[in-house]
């Protein structure tokens, strides 16, 4: 892997100052960081520093929470009468997202091409993205179930931040990649450095990457039912993974007579009713269809739709792999593939 | 679309009429910028209309948007958002969200001979196509309908049949599963009444609409009667929420069945339907 | 000052003719009741209780006739087992229990129906205005971690030999044809105990024993075994025979559920039992339900692998430590550990798909007709999703403590279920999965209840 190249300004500035800076930062915008949350590392509002989980790895859930959120109110719909009146509820807090690895950067680009580059533009996706400012961490190493390198991806690849911090020593480089970020740097009170971030230690991909026009001929392998006998279709996976987006619109009454709310939540088409027509008859009924059409769709579904290239939609964050409760692991099945192609 | 495409626009129930058990036809007149939003949806399109309070649901739209300005829906009543539906009388609020997704190529059937199947409320998304081709007779060929149903009760748009009869090198041809006394048209499946008609592929294209599993057998038997795949055009469904291509539910293989489709050729999907069942 | 909303449940043949009663005889009834007319006392669900917190009343009052006087004969007997167990699991989450009231009216008895009325809502007026609904923009705190109780360390012993039996017995039930799958556990590549199907007998190799076999196989056994329901229609590799299952003492009571509860005959499915030393915590500990557990050996098998340990020693664990703090604790305090805990909740329902109690096609809590607590993702919801789904378990939960294991927020789900469980065994004396017999909280037995 080549050393980021110097194309952008960078500054070099000590942890303190990193935290009096992002204590700046708190009393500007909404903040967001990495925290200990009852022993869960979640990313949640900080009000300083110091409520920060110092040496965070990556959080449970992915930075896709807070664009594409666990629910969402899309509209309020007052029912007065034969009178009906809707009210757009569009976000409108400015964040700054603070502590963002480069596989969870990847996954918010991964779902801009989904939501806003894939018309028509979401406007709830897309206000909370043009909201937010994001400074991410690159990583020094990889974790054990991290496979970043396995999907294109890179530990300190700081492609699509705002903001790019590199640890360095006891030190950090801070390296403006937007011009959104450079309106966070306190320039003149920070020195220029022209020190390069050293490339993080990375693994050799596990496997060579199916080609996405072989998936098709693998549609049909016994391998995919051996593989999700075990699955408890429990959804774990899509919730924590950055890139799964696949959700529910609802309409739900609220507390006040004839006003009701048109909802978002997450769903997850590993779930047995994901494809359940009224009548009772449900598509992909079989957990062997269902668990397939999630590798499918992450692996060929996806990058096609929505024009990814040779790009795949994971990341190789390794959160699937950490929660599967049986252990159902993304990379066998990609080494498997590999093998049987 | 509105700007906000996830904001439905607001529409009047004109008329509610039984159309079968439990099928009704609601008419509706768009309010609030919607009539302009659709004036220009093409035979094969959809979208979502809300019972508001209880959710939406993909339909069909069910006239050519030449038969306007309002919007017509065939409705079988079947879950929470239908039968909701069905409860509402002429002069309630429902929303509309759309025109979306693709239409039938119209344009490339000029001239062409067309064998229109439709499976009961299959039916309703055909509608539109013999409208339009009933307007526009002279650029079109023959026009083969074969419609079918479980029970007499059951088919739709019987007072317009004789409509569609009347209209020049046009034949309707019916066939229910169970007859009633009253029947005295053919009995058995529409594969049954294919075989029968026997329409000739010579310049001819196929659109079919139904359940999955006559979808199945119908594209088996056209194929086996000449018709070339590309010229084998369905309309299919699939659970939907967002309609625009972002929710991931309606997914067919790669392709999403609210922006792919709901039209599509046969030679796209034909080796995709084995997990649409 | 605000008068209390109360949501009275009146049965129609007694407590609602004794509200007329009462009326007529010119009785004063404090007009601050909702009443809502039902069949029966024993009609009146739990789900309906919560909700009616949720939607803001601040006492809900149930009514029904004398026990022997039930028009339907045995509901009210329903109502006086289901009632008192959905309070202890509501005063568990924090509510005042004086909140909820079930008592017994006669037609006849208008003095009885004024007072005890009156009585309630002097009592909950006292209470103040309930405060169960969180609101939903108030940041809750965000530790409120219980004191750990001291880690018990895993104990050595022979996994070794238990493995070589499992796998020849395998290798026997397999070679025979007497089954047609083994559900066992095997090791990943990564090394990583995970449940596995065995269907040839020079497979069993991949069958191990070892420290880490935590997961319930049963939850795998309706699937694999069950001659009905759409999901074994269109599972294509259904076995025509019986299939065999490893089980540890906790997943050995979870079949007896299964079998009271009629999910597949008991022919079907061969036992193999393994007498468990525990299960190895993610720390290297004994994991807490195994600190507790007084069963080494399991309660139902066909064949057993291990020895019988001769004595057991008496544990508390940290789950009887957790409820025995929040136990003690305010109620006020209960409930704010409970709702940030269910802050965290992302409602993926990997507690409940773990569980092999929970069976239902289409959940409660996730039908699209009826929308007892909706699909959104705010706290009120998700505490009413666990604690609807708790009271699901009372009497039938095992305590595998497979939810809790799934859940991947790390919520302490098996203190609501143990704290259930410990009521279920004082009010009933049943512990579930000790023998195959339904939980008494949905059942009612012959002869089995006098007016307390």
């Amino acid at each position: 892997m080549i050393a980021p190249k110097l194309i952008n300004p960078t500054w070099l500035i000590s942890q303190t100052t990193l935290e009096n800076w992002l204590d700046s930062l708190a009393k500007t915008r909404s903040l967001i960081a990495p925290r200990d949350v009852d022993g869960v590392l979640l990313y949640r509002p900080v009000e300083n520093s110091r409520q920060i989980k110092w040496g965070f790895t990556r959080p449970a859930l992915s930075a896709k929470e807070f664009f594409f959120p666990s629910t969402e109110r899309l509209l309020k719909i007052e029912k007065t009468g034969q009178q009906v009146t809707l009210l757009e509820t569009l976000p409108e807090n400015q964040t700054i997202l603070f502590g963002v690895r480069p596989c969870d950067m990847r996954g918010l680009q991964t779902l801009d091409a989904l939501f806003i580059e894939h018309a028509p533009t979401d406007p709830y996706y897309s206000r909370r993205r043009e909201n937010a400012i994001i400074i991410g961490l690159a990583c020094k190493e990889m974790g054990s179930t991290c496979f970043c390198t396995s999907v294109g991806g890179a530990p300190d690849n700081s492609d699509g931040m705002d903001v790019a911090l590199y640890e360095t020593g006891d030190s950090y480089l801070v390296q403006a990649m937007t011009e959104k970020g450079l309106t966070l740097i306190p320039q003149t009170e920070w020195s220029l450095t022209d020190e390069i971030p050293a490339p993080a230690k990375q693994d050799a991909p596990l496997y060579a990457l199916p080609q996405q026009d072989s998936w098709p001929a693998h549609f049909n392998a016994d391998y995919w039912e051996h593989l999700s006998e075990r699955c408890l279709s429990c959804r774990v996976c899509a919730y924590v993974c950055p890139t799964c987006r696949c959700f529910v619109i609802r309409d739900e009454s609220l507390t006040v007579p004839g006003q009701f709310e048109r909802i978002r939540c997450w769903d997850s088409c590993t779930s047995l009713n994901y494809r359940r027509v009224a009548g009772g008859h449900r598509q992909r009924a079989n957990q062997n269809e269902r668990l397939r059409n999630r590798f499918y769709c992450k692996f060929y579904y996806y990058p096609e739709q929505y024009g990814l290239g040779k790009s795949s939609a994971c990341t190789g964050c390794g959160r699937c792999v950490d929660s599967c409760p049986v252990n159902i692991d993304i990379t066998e099945a990609l080494i498997e593939l590999a093998r049987l192609t | 679309m509105s700007d906000n495409p996830m904001k439905p626009y607001l529409g009047r129930l004109v008329e509610v009429k039984d159309l079968a058990t439990e099928i009704k036809l609601f008419r509706i007149e768009l309010l609030n910028g919607g009539s302009e939003a659709f004036c220009n949806c093409k035979p094969g399109q959809f979208a979502f209309v809300s019972a508001f309070g209880l959710g939406e649901a993909p339909f069909g739209i069910a006239n050519s948007s030449e038969h306007g300005p309002y919007l017509d829906f065939a409705i079988n009543r079947l879950g929470t958002v239908t039968t909701a539906l069905h409860e509402l009388d002429k002069g309630d609020i429902v929303g509309v969200r759309g025109p979306l997704g693709n239409c039938f190529p119209m344009d490339e059937f000029k001239g062409k001979n067309l064998v229109v199947l439709g499976g009961g409320i299959g039916g309703a998304p055909l509608r539109p196509v013999i409208q339009h081709v009933l307007d526009h007779r002279a650029d079109y060929g023959k026009l083969t309908i074969l419609w079918a149903a479980r029970n007499p009760s059951l088919l739709v748009f019987t007072n317009e049949y004789q409509d569609w009869r009347k209209s020049p090198n046009t034949s309707l041809h019916l066939t229910v599963d169970t007859p009633d006394p009253t029947w005295d048209h053919s009995v058995g499946l529409i594969t049954d009444l294919l075989k029968k008609v026997n329409p000739s592929p010579e310049n001819s294209v196929s659109i079919t609409c139904g359940p999955p599993i006559m979808i199945h057998y119908v594209a088996r038997l056209l194929s086996e009667m000449g018709f070339a795949p590309q010229n084998n055009y369905v309309t299919l469904e699939a659970r939907m929420h967002c309609g625009l291509g972002k929710c991931g539910r309606c997914n067919l293989g790669e392709k999403l069945v609210c922006v792919d489709g709901p039209v599509f050729n046969m030679e796209e999907v034909g080796h995709l339907l084995e997990t649409y069942l | 000052m605000n008068e209390p909303k109360i949501v009275a449940f009146l049965c129609t043949w007694c407590s609602y003719t004794g509200a007329d009663t009462a009326g007529i005889a010119r009785l004063k009834s404090p007009a601050n009741l909702r009443a809502i007319r039902v069949p029966c006392s024993g009609r009146v669900s739990p789900e309906l209780i919560m909700r009616a917190f949720d939607q803001g009343a601040d006492g809900v009052l149930v009514l029904g006739c004398h026990i022997g006087e039930c028009h339907y004969d045995t509901g009210n007997h329903r109502a006086a087992k289901r009632i008192p167990t959905l309070s202890a699991l509501m005063a568990f989450a924090g509510l005042e229990s004086e909140r909820l009231r079930l008592d017994w009216v006669s037609a006849s008895e208008g003095e009885r129906f004024s007072r005890i009325t009156t009585e309630f809502v002097n009592t909950v007026r006292s209470l103040g205005p309930i405060n169960w609904r969180a609101d939903p923009k108030r940041v809750l705190a965000l530790s409120h971690q219980l004191a750990k109780a001291e880690s018990v360390p895993y104990p050595e012993n022979n996994c070794a030999s238990k493995t070589d039996s499992i796998r020849a017995k395998a290798k026997e039930l397999l070679a025979s044809g007497e089954v047609g799958c083994v559900i066992g556990y095997e090791v990943g590549p990564r090394g990583r105990t995970r449940p596995t199907f065995i269907y040839h007998d020079d497979d069993v190799e991949r069958l191990v024993w070892n420290p880490d076999c935590t997961h319930n196989l049963t939850t795998y056994l309706p699937d694999k075994v069950s001659m009905s329901g759409a999901l074994m229609a269109a599972h294509r590799k259904a076995p025509p025979k019986p299939v065999a299952v490893v089980v540890k003492s906790c997943d050995a009571r979870a079949i007896n559920v299964m079998l009271a509860e009629n999910r597949f005959p008991r022919e079907k499915v061969h036992i193999i039992g393994v007498v468990c030393e525990g299960v190895r915590a993610k720390d290297g500990s004994l994991q807490t339900r195994c600190v507790s557990c007084t069963e080494r050996a399991p309660v139902i098998y066909d064949t057993l692998i291990g020895e019988a340990p001769s004595s057991i020693v008496n544990r508390k664990s940290g789950i009887e430590l957790g409820i025995q703090t929040l136990e003690a604790a305010p109620p006020a305090e209960r409930m704010e550990y409970w709702l940030s805990q269910f802050d965290r909740c992302i409602r993926c329902y990997a507690c409940r798909q773990a569980c092999p109690m929970c069976e239902c096609p289409t959940c409660l809590y996730e039908r699209d007709d009826s929308l007892w607590i909706g699909l959104g993702i705010g706290v009120n919801q998700k505490r009413a999703f666990h604690l609807g789904r708790a009271y699901h378990l009372a009497g039938r939960c095992v305590g595998c403590e497979q939810c809790e294991q799934a859940c991947p927020m790390n919520i302490p789900i098996s203190l609501l279920n143990q704290c259930l469980a410990q009521e279920v065994e004082k009010s009933f004396s049943h512990r579930a999965g000790m023998q195959a017999i339904p939980s008494p909280v949905v059942t009612v037995l012959a002869g089995e209840y006098k007016e307390s």
